[in-house]
């Protein structure tokens, strides 16, 4: 990670966010594959309901959970928060408000009505417990019920997020290295970096995590690693999508300030919980006014 | 007396003795001020006004301040979230009070009276005040959880809902379960304080108006109300208090959501001061909290000042 010509971060890998679903309900539904697109989740997701198997995934302030499909659902209408110069805000346009709307229909069609309060365990703790019948996460589920529940976990199945009508995307959420500026030895702890990121050792440690890092470099496509598991394979795939939040705009502190505040995880569940489309829009562009201004 | 005194006028002055100043009253009572005075200074004084100052500051995480007035305060009013924080703090603070007002007074009442294990019965009632708040709290979210509740989980197999409701996830019931498990733990305060306060009515004034015909009603009426309304009114302030900066039990449970429909100032001023770094946003947030509460206080002063006639 380069700012301002200066290396920040070893960028290490990458935590993804995909589709995790239930293949013998979404089989008993009349679906071999999982839904390509938004509007067929949703159909999907309508049926599965009437036949008790609901989907559920996180709108409220948790870390991961919600954000992992939220800016992705968002960017594939042609919603953005702000433009590519990190100044412009056009959160309020007809794309982010069909998104908003498709959101709440998923919401109030397809889930149980408690993922507004949820934060990252709950979707977990619904899957395993067999309340819902897909969600967004990281590869946890899987490898929970590969260890708990081995008969659940031959019917899980993990796929890339569905496209809207500007594309398909994905979350990127990075794991890096760096080094304090206040390290006393700083050559050591670089040269540590040095070692630890040669392939003998960052392949072992991609290997013992199985996956659960996606390596950034492509170098690691064809690791091991990924043959263990070929149920994770879409994980990797997903990366050539994946954006930091705020995208397109640069990373900034404003940017990161919009993350802690849940302002667009909280303008899709203010939607879902009964407001207005306009009304959770304005709330949203209030709120990056205000932050974007400070910074 | 002259003559007692008078071997100690021949004597010289006598030299500086350290033990004897000490005991000097003015020193003295200095000394034993001090510590408590230099204990508030520093943990309450001094972080109270550096807050006053980072509220008048922009000052983010990692970067110097730059002063900006009241610039902060205009924003947190123009907040759309904030102004919900407000909603939702006197929502939180006037029901769950309440609750616990009448609550507690029922449960002092009860206590007061002569049962078999009696004091077995006090100690329990203290349970949900001396558990960690933390830990009863992660005992609630089991108890509303939406996979796992054991209430869900009853009214499941009695038959009188299915699914049950969402306890965290609704907006509404949200609010009601986190009033509820405030109450919960705020009870035993109210009942054990209002219990000795009982304890030291006089029983012969409710013998006196026993004999003047008094109903049990009157008697609750017009003699352990009025003698009870100190300790009401101190109770009442202390719950107030806490309950209007709650924290741990809000952050616990729904962490200000579903929607930050349970958003209160103490979890909106954490998450923008250490969530997302705005530490002179967090700080005129939570000092938005000061004269509400001031202004509650000196209202309850000034309505439950015992009256001298």
């Amino acid at each position: 990670v380069v700012v301002n010509g200066k290396w920040k971060a070893i960028p290490f890998g990458n935590i993804g966010q995909l589709m995790n679903w239930r293949t013998d309900w979404f089989k008993q539904a009349g679906y071999e594959k999982f839904p390509d697109t938004w509007d067929e989740l949703l159909e999907a997701g309508i049926k599965l309901k009437k036949a008790g198997h609901p989907f559920g995934f996180e709108l409220g302030h948790g870390f991961g959970d919600n954000h992992g499909w939220l800016y992705p659902l968002l960017w594939s209408y042609g919603g953005r928060e702000v433009e590519a110069d990190g100044k412009t805000i056009v959160i309020d346009s007809d794309e982010t408000a069909r998104a908003i709307d498709y959101c709440r229909r998923l919401y109030k069609e397809t889930m149980v009505e408690d993922c507004l309060g949820w934060t990252d365990i709950n979707n977990n703790k619904a899957f395993l417990s067999e309340q819902i019948s897909c969600t967004n996460n990281a590869e946890s589920i899987l490898w929970s019920a590969k260890k708990d529940f081995p008969d659940m976990a031959k019917v899980i199945d993990q796929s890339q997020n569905p496209q809207g009508p500007k594309g398909r995307f994905h979350m990127l959420n990075p794991l890096c290295h760096s080094i304090f500026t206040h390290t006393q030895d700083q050559k050591a702890a670089k040269d540590f970096l040095r070692w630890v990121m040669k392939p003998e050792q960052a392949g072992a440690w991609y290997d013992v995590a199985v996956t659960y890092y996606q390596p950034f470099l492509h170098r690691y496509d064809d690791a091991p690693m990924w043959k263990v598991e070929p149920r994770n394979l879409p994980y990797r795939d997903a990366l050539k999508t994946a954006h930091l939040p705020g995208w397109p705009a640069p990373l900034s502190r404003a940017q990161s300030e919009t993350i802690a505040k849940f302002v667009v995880i909280d303008m899709f569940a203010k939607a879902c919980a009964g407001k207005s489309t306009r009304e959770v829009i304005a709330d949203a562009k209030t709120q990056l006014k205000q932050i974007y201004r400070q910074a | 007396m002259t003559a007692v005194l008078a071997p100690a006028e021949g004597r010289r002055r006598p030299a500086f003795s350290f033990g004897r100043w000490l005991e000097r009253e003015g020193v003295f009572s200095w000394l034993m001020v001090g510590p408590p005075i230099a204990f508030m200074v520093a943990l309450v004084g001094y972080p109270f006004f550096y807050g006053i100052w980072l509220s008048l500051q922009n000052r983010p995480v990692a970067k110097a301040g730059e002063f900006i007035g009241l610039d902060n305060f205009i924003n947190a009013w123009h907040d759309p979230v904030f102004r919900l924080v407000v909603i939702n703090t006197i929502v939180y603070t006037l029901a769950a009070t309440l609750l616990k007002m009448v609550g507690g007074l029922g449960l002092a009442l009860v206590m007061n009276q002569n049962f078999r294990f009696r004091n077995l019965t006090r100690a329990l009632l203290l349970l949900p005040f001396i558990v960690p708040t933390v830990l009863s709290t992660i005992a609630w979210q089991w108890i509303l959880d939406p996979a796992f509740s054991v209430i869900n989980w009853a009214l499941l197999h009695t038959g009188l809902a299915n699914p049950g409701p969402s306890w965290l996830g609704n907006p509404y019931l949200a609010m009601f379960s986190l009033i509820m498990v405030n109450t919960w733990r705020g009870l035993p305060f109210y009942a054990i304080t209002l219990l000795a306060g009982l304890q030291t009515i006089s029983p012969e004034l409710y013998e006196a108006a026993t004999i003047d015909g008094a109903s049990t009603w009157q008697r609750f009426r017009y003699v352990t109300l009025p003698l009870l309304k100190p300790v009401i009114f101190i109770v009442t302030m202390f719950s107030v208090i806490f309950t209007f900066a709650d924290f741990q039990l809000i952050y616990v449970l729904t962490r200000g959501g579903p929607a930050n429909a349970t958003h209160v100032f103490a979890t909106y001023a954490f998450d923008i001061a250490m969530g997302a770094g705005q530490f002179g946003q967090g700080a005129a947030i939570a000092l938005s909290m000061v004269p509400p509460l001031a202004l509650i206080i000196l209202a309850m002063a000034i309505y439950m000042r015992p009256s001298k006639s």
